[in-house]
């Protein structure tokens, strides 16, 4: 009966209400709607064609050949393989180093440890990028020069496609483990005291107590992490483009550099466009897996 | 005597603990410093071998030769204008929309995930697309083209940030200033706006330095007058040239700002970087 007597005039509170929302949010929604789905439609339409960025030369439809094309291509299959191993590699590190990291400043009480982590994550990834090639500059870079100084050889970081690849795995890593450590530390600070004495009380070593009473109730946390760090990784051009531009050999060309450079460089418009329908679904299904993995986190530890 | 046992075993533990961060304190500090350091070296420091790490006499010659013979200043305007624009507009409708999606459920988890997947896609995705537009619009290489690129990145934030802080304001607030006879909107800016503020000057700040930092899209949209400091610092990446001083001061230039502000919103940062999230 109650929504009756909100009636007024046809309309009940409840219809206002939501009509208000609804148009509080519709300046946002609407922009990025149009800027989305013009996109996401445009890259199908251009994915079926043979297109050129030169509008004189005539666009051919050619349906899934693109496709087939490109599944055909061992440089689409090695870039996406780059970019799955260089994914993995990091998020495993980056959150492995940055659980052990935030372990060793949990109990310390200085402030500005944590400022000082922060700088590497908020610093643009361009000059991240340029910092660290000169670093790893074979006969000026310092990181070449501590090696000799301790007696081992110099290594020629990015001029072999083995180093090159660890290069930019280790760019990636000094900039994001910080990341996941000021969460995880985050995360350590607002877990209950409750548990830990108890656990003690009963007698458990430090190990047991990580593994049965801090890691679960940090899963909410470590899933977070991993979402980002793993869309995030995924998107990568930044570093690659100011260290390596995907070489040598291809050893570095991840995936959103191989799409600028078919879509800029060797202008097969077609080609990129393939590429960037695969990575919208990619990205979606990871969206997905991820968000229900962190709301079933959520729901667990509240319970 | 196990007593002496236990507190050795804990000295030496808290020795390795020490130990640990050190090396890791070493690891994450070592390249800013490094950045920084060259900026105020004169070229012998920085070439000498082996390398003058704290003792050499630090000079501002390069940031002065920046700052009057390069195009460093003009694309610091650049992005000061991009980014500061871009932040107006993402924290006016993202925060709208933030109000819309705390208090009335519109749309639910799905409209709120939808917004987070736009901002998780690779930008280079759409930058074809809509580079294609830009140049129909002739706004390539414009004031105006990436504060509205932005959006794409900035919305999606401000949108789960704002929600957040929101979510923590007891929804009776404003129940009872609609009793009072306040409108939706009186309601809002009387009660929600003023609690809100410090979260807003947060994500505005941190929408500041995303747009900032920003590469791909300023690379592709823009060619000179509108050029960001990412781009023009990425023309810098010859290290076989001389240059080490002009170039480290450049980049530092577009460090600053980023470092100071996360300095200065450290309470807020975690949040920032969860969107929401996670509070601290």
């Amino acid at each position: 009966m109650a929504g009756k007597l909100e009636r007024s005039g046809g309309r009940t509170l409840g219809d206002v209400r939501k009509r208000f929302g609804w148009a509080m949010i519709s300046p946002a929604f609407i922009i990025l709607f149009i800027m989305s789905i013009y996109p996401f439609v445009y890259v199908i339409v251009v994915s079926l064609h043979r297109w050129t960025i030169v509008p004189t030369i005539p666009r051919v439809f050619v349906g899934f050949n693109q496709y087939l094309f490109m599944f055909k291509d061992s440089y689409f299959w090695k870039s996406l393989w780059v970019t799955f191993t260089f994914v993995l590699g990091v998020v495993i590190i980056e959150m492995g180093l940055g659980f052990a990291i935030s372990l060793l400043i949990s109990t310390s009480k200085g402030r500005w440890l944590r400022v000082v982590f922060l700088m590497p994550a908020v610093v643009a990834p361009v000059v991240v990028g340029l910092t660290w090639k000169f670093l790893l500059s074979y006969d000026l870079g310092t990181i070449n020069y501590f090696l000799t100084t301790i007696g081992l050889k110099r290594v020629n970081w990015l001029g072999k496609p083995f180093t090159a690849f660890i290069s930019v795995m280790i760019v990636d890593i000094w900039q994001w483990t910080p990341f996941a450590m000021l969460i995880f530390l985050a995360g350590l600070e607002s877990l209950p005291l409750e548990p830990y004495e108890a656990a003690r009380v009963d007698g458990a070593s430090t190990w047991q107590i990580l593994r049965y009473v801090t890691l679960p109730q940090l899963t909410p946390v470590i899933a977070i992490v991993l979402m980002f760090r793993t869309l995030d990784a995924f998107k990568t051009f930044d570093i690659i483009y100011m260290i390596t531009r995907g070489g040598p050999s291809n050893a570095t060309e991840v995936y959103s550099y191989k799409i600028y450079q078919k879509a800029f460089f060797h202008n097969q418009l077609g080609f990129a466009a393939a590429m960037s329908v695969i990575a919208i679904i990619l990205a979606t299904i990871m969206m997905n897996i991820f968000s229900r993995l962190l709301s079933k986190a959520q729901t667990t530890t509240q319970k | 005597m196990p007593g002496i046992k236990v507190t050795v075993r804990k000295v030496s533990m808290r020795i390795v603990r020490i130990i640990l961060l050190i090396v890791a304190l070493a690891f994450f500090v070592y390249p800013i410093f490094w950045l920084f350091s060259t900026s105020i070296k004169q070229e012998v420091d920085i070439f000498s071998s082996p390398p003058k790490l704290l003792i050499f006499k630090p000079i501002i010659d390069n940031y002065v030769h920046v700052f009057k013979n390069t195009d460093i200043p003009h694309q610091g305007i650049n992005s000061i204008i991009a980014a500061l624009s871009n932040t107006a507009l993402s924290l006016f409708m993202g925060t709208m929309a933030a109000y819309g999606i705390s208090r009335f459920k519109v749309g639910g988890r799905r409209l709120l995930f939808w917004f987070l997947s736009l901002r998780m896609l690779p930008p280079i995705v759409v930058s074809v697309p809509l580079f294609i537009i830009a140049a129909k619009l002739r706004l390539i290489d414009t004031h105006y083209v990436l504060p509205v690129l932005y959006l794409l990145l900035n919305i999606p934030f401000v949108v789960w940030m704002m929600k957040s802080f929101i979510d923590e304001i007891p929804e009776e607030m404003e129940e009872s200033a609609h009793i009072d006879g306040c409108s939706y909107f009186g309601a809002i800016w009387r009660i929600v706006l003023p609690i809100i503020t410090p979260g807003l000057v947060a994500t505005g700040v941190l929408c500041f330095i995303f747009a900032w930092n920003e590469f791909l899209l300023a690379m592709i949209f823009t060619r000179a007058t509108a050029m960001t400091l990412p781009v023009g610092i990425s023309g810098f990446i010859s290290v076989e040239q001389v240059f080490w001083g002009y170039i480290t001061a450049s980049a530092s230039v577009a460090a600053i700002p980023p470092i100071v502000l996360a300095w200065i919103f450290q309470r807020y940062m975690v949040r920032g970087l969860t969107f929401g999230a996670l509070k601290s």
